[in-house]
């Protein structure tokens, strides 16, 4: 059985969002010159990719999956505000258990300085950012993790990063899970549909449905709308 | 004690029925099946060798400690005081046979070879008999007739010493006669450093002399009697000297280790490492040393001081991997701690899959950069009943009470925050039976999909707590 879910009001710290019914799912192919689907899911050195939506959407999932290809080279940091991340997850999703570090700070505070020191040395970082970190001190990291080549993928906690930090955002617009129905059965796959926007979507705003069926691959499995009408800022 | 599924330690009754070190798990139980199987831990190794490198330092200071079991000892000094190689060696024999640290009275068993260079010494010592020192005279012709496999353990090399066996090169010796510039030139470093061991040139250190300055010191106003507080001023310190010298440009291979105690007294030990120390290796040793200490009593009433005193600098710096990124892997190290510097030893963690059902059980943590904690739960068990994949990404540190709404038990609405959502679908329920004897009480695990998300829940005793969130 397949459920369709909303995005909605967040009750476990994040702000609250729009209500989006799923759409029907088409597929469309990517366009000539545009990155594949499956690219924008790298995340690239020197660049901050946003993952934008509420608890349940699936992005710590995604965020942490995004750290897999980098921490077959190198140490990889999850970095947690609320020390809920499970690394059981990342390792379901292909991260290699010896070289993922999970770094937990509450202070929002000491949050700045602690990201910095990490930027200094990391390849690789999925971080959670607190509610009432100053815009400036948000660019002022993404100038350092230009600066240092790290690849970051960031999920805000509080209103969403300041233009101009995130080079690609991962908007979470549904999720449909499988496999449970009315007491009978267990969550099996859970498909994601995100909008990508930014500079790292060539400024156009496209949409594709990701499926994560618990193994260590996290399947592309459409594009789903092309939007070639609203143009991207950051 | 088992590392890497081989023995690394057993007790004398499990080594009297036919275990050996290094031997295969497996084989080890199936010898000795009383056995309890325990993971190595290196801090204790070291609390235990400690007192064995005391009995040795009151004969020669400045013991240079390897691995827990493994010490070198500087004798060009000591051997004119004693009257020669022979007499000192005896003299150790000796004292270690009257050391009983055991409740069995048996002495530790012992080896000691004296020979030029620590390689040449650390396999006269593994070739030596018990109670019988090997002294040997002609380093260059006893390291002739020592397999190629010797090696490893000094300076890894995996592929080039199977290479090497594959040309037919089966001892040190054969390695000897070979041009030294070939080797240089088709393995490199390694090549060349394996060519320098095998004729008897050990220790390719920089001897350059070392400013006193970079030597790093703490002290405290309140003596360090807590593991914890010991274990992050070692490893801040550690951190602080790596940081000075690297900004020299150099890496030590050696470094005293020195404790005052609030009683007045010193302890002091050097520690040696064929590589050059990283952060986290240094931290390692720190640890190590700090906790046999302190467990054993060494620095009584506590830890008022700390230094670390670098020796042996090596200004070649590492031979980096080609499969690893190494040098990304120092960098992440350092930042590492100095984020563990900011947010204390428990801000920063790893962690390893361990066996158990629910999502919280199935990890254990340690702090980075410590040794990992002791297993609770058999990973590789069969667990029936266990949460299935795909495992939650959000996984509360303890069960969060969350109202939920049921009709004839089945879930309709559930409380987040203060809006009622409405449930879409659900599975379970799953028993999960406790341990009664141990006051664990049975509970029932929901999957429950609600409009923001998917979650885990509990219900035991007519209560339902938050235990993952599939995010």
């Amino acid at each position: 059985m397949r459920i369709e879910a909303v995005t909605a009001a967040d009750e476990l710290g994040f702000p609250l969002g729009t209500r989006t019914v799923l759409g029907k799912v088409q597929d469309a192919a990517t366009a000539p010159g545009q990155r594949s689907d499956r690219g924008l899911l790298d995340l690239q050195p020197g660049r901050i990719t946003e993952l934008v939506g509420v608890p349940g959407t699936g992005l710590t999932r995604l965020g942490l999956e995004l750290l897999a290809p980098h921490s077959r080279t190198a140490p990889v940091v999850a970095l947690d505000t609320r020390g809920w991340i499970s690394p059981e997850a990342a390792w379901e999703t292909g991260v290699i258990a010896d070289r993922l570090v999970v770094v937990r700070c509450h202070d929002p505070v000491l949050w700045p300085k602690v990201t910095a020191a990490l930027l200094e040395g990391v390849r690789a970082m999925y971080a959670e950012v607190p509610a009432r970190i100053k815009d400036q001190d948000l660019r002022r990291l993404a100038a350092l993790a230009r600066a240092r080549r790290v690849a970051v993928a960031m999920r805000s906690m509080g209103g969403g990063l300041p233009g101009g930090v995130a080079y690609l955002r991962l908007r979470a617009i549904g999720v449909t899970w499988e496999g449970a129905d009315q007491g009978h059965g267990r969550l099996t796959r859970r498909r994601l549909v995100l909008e990508a926007t930014g500079k790292g979507a060539a400024g156009v705003a496209r949409r594709f449905e990701v499926e994560d069926e618990g193994s260590n691959a996290v399947r592309v499995v459409s594009d789903v709308v092309v939007d070639q009408t609203r143009r991207a800022v950051g | 004690m088992i590392a890497d599924d081989r023995v690394t330690g057993a007790t004398e009754e499990v080594l009297a029925a036919g275990v050996t070190l290094g031997m295969p798990r497996r084989e080890a139980e199936a010898l000795a099946p009383f056995a309890t199987v325990m993971p190595r831990d290196v801090g204790e190794e070291i609390r235990r060798f400690e007192p064995v490198v005391a009995v040795v330092e009151d004969l020669v200071p400045r013991v240079e400690v390897v691995a827990p079991g493994l010490m070198f000892v500087p004798v060009a000094g000591a051997v004119r005081f004693y009257g020669g190689e022979e007499a000192l060696a005896k003299r150790v024999d000796e004292v270690l046979q009257e050391h009983r640290p055991n409740r069995t009275g048996v002495p530790p068993p012992h080896r000691i070879g004296v020979s030029d260079g620590p390689f040449a010494a650390r396999w006269a010592a593994a070739t030596a008999s018990a109670g019988e020192p090997l002294i040997v005279t002609d380093t260059f012709g006893f390291l002739s007739s020592l397999d190629l496999g010797t090696l490893r353990e000094s300076m890894g090399g995996e592929e080039m010493i199977d290479t090497f066996r594959w040309l037919g090169i089966l001892t040190l010796g054969d390695l000897a006669k070979l041009p030294r510039e070939t080797l240089a030139s088709r393995f490199g470093n390694p090549g060349l450093l394996a060519h320098r061991l095998a004729s008897g040139e050990d220790r390719p250190v920089d001897p350059r002399e070392i400013p006193p300055d970079l030597a790093v010191t703490m002290t405290f106003e309140d003596p360090l009697e807590t593991l914890d507080a010991v274990a992050f001023a070692g490893r801040n310190l550690a951190e602080r000297l790596l940081k000075r010298l690297r900004v020299v440009g150099v890496a030590p291979h050696t470094v005293t280790i020195t404790a005052d105690a609030a009683f007045g007294s010193e302890r002091t030990r050097v520690w040696r490492s064929a590589d050059p120390f990283t952060e986290r290796a240094l931290s390692d040793r720190v640890w190590w040393q700090l906790r046999a200490w302190v467990e054993s009593g060494g620095v009584p009433g506590g830890i008022t001081g700390l230094r670390i005193v670098p020796d042996d600098l090596s200004g070649e710096g590492r031979q980096l991997s080609l499969l690893t990124d190494e040098s990304s892997m120092i960098e992440a190290e350092r930042a590492l701690a100095r984020a563990q510097a900011m947010l204390g030893p428990d801000g920063v963690l790893q962690a390893r899959a361990q066996g158990g059902r629910m999502p919280a059980e199935r990890v254990a943590w340690s702090r980075w950069g410590e040794p990992d904690t002791p297993e609770d739960r058999d990973n590789d068990a069969p667990w029936p009943g266990a949460t299935p994949a795909p495992a939650p990404a959000l996984v509360p540190p303890r069960l969060d009470p969350i109202e939920v709404e049921w009709d004839g038990g089945m879930p309709t609405r559930v409380r987040l925050g203060s809006r009622w959502e409405p449930v879409l679908t659900w599975s379970g329920p799953w028993r999960l039976s406790g341990r009664w004897w141990a006051g664990e009480r049975d509970a029932d695990r929901y999957q429950i999909v609600t409009s923001v998300g998917a979650f885990l829940c509990v219900v035991t005793e007519g209560r339902a707590y938050l235990a993952a969130v599939y995010d």
